[in-house]
C-alpha cells in the first residue's frame, strides 16, 4: 500500500478516490442485471464515497472552504475525463452528468470533513459501510422507468391540409434554438413513409444521420397517427441512455380555422436518479416535438 | 437535498465571491473554539453550531446567517438596522443576516456571541435547557 501512495496527500486524495469509483463501476457492471442500465448509486453513492475519500487524503491538511470545494471540483472533473476515456461516455452526455457529480462529491467532502472532526473511527466505518451496502442494494435491484411528453401547437389550417404533413414531411431547414441541439445533440430533420396505412414503414432521419425505424400502429386519417419506434441509433450520446418507444400525433379540429396538433412521445430511460435525468429527458424531447410541429406548422400555413 | 443545494451555493460562491467562503471559514474556526459550541452540517444545508443539544445559528453557503434569538431581542436587534428577519419565518425569533463583507463578518460572530451568550445564560439559570446534555 505504502508503495502506491503518494508523498503528496492531494494527489492521493484525487487518486484513490478515482481509483475506488473506477473499481466499483468496474464491478458493479459485472454484477448489474442490465448492464445497459446507469444506476442512481453511480450518480449519487459514488461520487459521496469518492468526496469522503478524498477528505480522508486531506483530513491534515487544514484546506480551508474554498480549497476543498475547488479541490472536489478538480476531482469531479478527472472522474469526468476519466469517464469519457475508460466508459466511452460522449461530451454531451457528460456535460448533462457534471452537476450531479460536482455537488456530490462536494457534499461528500464536506460530510467527510464532519465526520472526520468527531474523531470516531466507529461513525467514519460506519457510514462508509452504510453507503457501500446502499450501492450494492441498489445495483442488484431492477430498474425500469418510463414517461411520456405531451405538446401541442395551433395551426391554422384544416386537419386535411395538416395530415399530409404529420405522415412524412419535407426536410427541415430552420436553424436550431435548442442549445442542446447547438451543441451537437441529434435533432429531427426529415421523415419519410413507405405507405399511408396501417402497417407500413416509417423513418425519422436527425441531423447526424441517425434514422429512427417505426411502424405506423394507428393510421386514422386526419386525427390520429400513432407509430412503434422498431429500430433506434446507439452511441456514446445520449441516445444510448433513452429509448423511444412510440410516438403519436393527434388533429383536434378546433371549428374555426384551426385545428390543435398533439404530439406524445413515449420513452423508457437507462440513466438513473429519475429526478434528475428526467428533466433532461423531457427537455429534449420537448424540443424534438416542438421542431418537428413548428415546421408541420410552417409547411401546413404555407398558402 | 438540502446538502446538495448547499454544495451549489458552494460552487457559485467559489466562481463569484470565494472570499465568503473564506469568511464563512473564519467565523467557524472562531466559534467552534467557544466552550460547548459544536458544528454539524444543518438540515437545511450549511453550517450549524451547537451549545450542547441547543442550536444557536448556522450559515448557508452564500453567506446567509440565521440566528436565533427571542422575539423581543430580535425586536431591539433590528434598530440597530443591520438584521433582517428569517428568510423564511418571519414571525419567529430567528433573524438572517448576510455577511458581505469583512464588517459583516464581525457583525456575524457578534451575533452568534449573542446567541451563545443567551443560551449560556439560559442554562446557569437552570432553565430546562441544558446545552451541555
Amino acid at each position: 500500500m505504502n508503495r502506491i501512495l503518494s508523498k503528496s496527500p492531494v494527489f492521493n486524495g484525487f487518486f484513490f478516490s478515482n481509483l475506488f469509483a473506477f473499481l466499483i463501476i468496474w464491478i458493479s457492471g459485472h454484477i448489474e442485471i442490465e448492464s445497459k442500465t446507469m444506476i442512481y448509486s453511480e450518480f449519487v453513492i459514488l461520487p459521496l464515497l469518492m468526496g469522503m475519500i478524498s477528505i480522508w487524503f486531506w483530513r491534515n491538511l487544514q484546506l480551508k472552504g474554498r480549497t476543498i470545494t475547488g479541490y472536489s471540483c478538480v476531482n469531479g472533473l478527472l472522474a469526468i475525463l476519466l469517464s469519457s476515456v475508460f466508459l466511452k461516455e460522449g461530451v454531451i452526455c457528460l456535460l448533462i452528468v457534471s452537476p450531479l457529480i460536482f455537488s456530490f462529491i462536494i457534499t461528500g467532502a464536506f460530510i467527510g470533513r464532519t465526520i472526520l472532526r468527531k474523531n470516531s473511527q466507529k461513525l467514519n466505518v460506519s457510514v462508509f459501510s452504510l453507503l457501500v451496502v446502499l450501492f450494492v442494494t441498489d445495483a442488484v435491484q431492477e430498474h425500469h422507468y418510463e414517461n411520456m411528453v405531451a405538446d401541442e401547437v395551433i395551426i391554422h389550417a384544416s386537419p386535411a391540409e395538416i395530415w399530409k404533413n404529420v405522415v412524412a414531411f419535407a426536410p427541415i431547414r430552420e436553424k436550431n434554438n435548442y442549445w442542446l441541439f447547438q451543441i451537437g445533440t441529434p435533432s429531427p430533420r426529415a421523415t419519410t413513409v413507405t405507405g399511408y396505412y396501417q402497417g407500413a414503414g416509417r423513418k425519422c432521419i436527425f441531423s447526424n444521420g441517425y434514422i429512427f425505424d417505426e411502424k405506423i400502429v394507428t393510421y386514422q386519417e386526419n386525427k390520429d397517427l400513432t407509430f412503434d419506434i422498431t429500430g433506434q441509433p446507439r452511441d456514446p450520446e445520449i441516445m444510448g441512455h433513452i429509448d423511444i418507444l412510440r410516438g403519436q400525433f393527434l388533429l383536434k379540429d378546433n371549428g374555426n380555422g384551426t385545428t390543435t396538433l398533439i404530439g406524445n412521445s413515449w420513452y423508457r430511460l437507462y440513466v438513473f436518479p429519475t429526478w434528475y435525468y428526467d428533466i433532461w429527458a423531457r427537455s429534449i424531447t420537448r424540443n424534438v416535438h416542438l421542431r418537428v410541429m413548428e415546421h408541420i406548422k410552417q409547411l401546413s400555413e404555407k398558402k | 437535498m438540502a446538502l446538495i443545494f448547499d454544495s451549489w451555493l458552494k460552487l457559485w460562491m467559489l466562481s463569484t465571491r470565494p472570499v465568503v467562503l473564506d469568511w464563512i471559514d473564519e467565523i467557524e474556526a472562531e466559534v467552534l473554539s467557544w466552550e460547548g459550541i459544536t458544528g454539524t452540517l444543518h438540515q437545511y444545508g450549511g453550517l450549524q453550531f451547537n451549545l450542547g443539544k441547543v442550536e444557536i445559528g448556522h450559515i448557508h453557503s452564500n453567506g446567509i446567517m440565521d440566528v436565533l434569538f427571542s422575539r423581543q431581542f430580535k425586536q431591539e436587534l433590528m434598530k440597530e438596522g443591520q438584521i433582517e428577519d428569517h428568510h423564511l419565518f418571519t414571525k419567529s425569533g430567528w433573524i438572517s443576516f448576510l455577511i458581505s463583507s469583512e464588517e459583516d463578518k464581525n457583525y456575524a460572530k457578534y451575533l452568534l456571541g449573542l446567541s451563545y451568550e443567551r443560551e449560556l445564560h439560559k442554562a446557569k439559570r437552570g432553565s430546562l435547557v441544558n446545552p451541555f446534555v
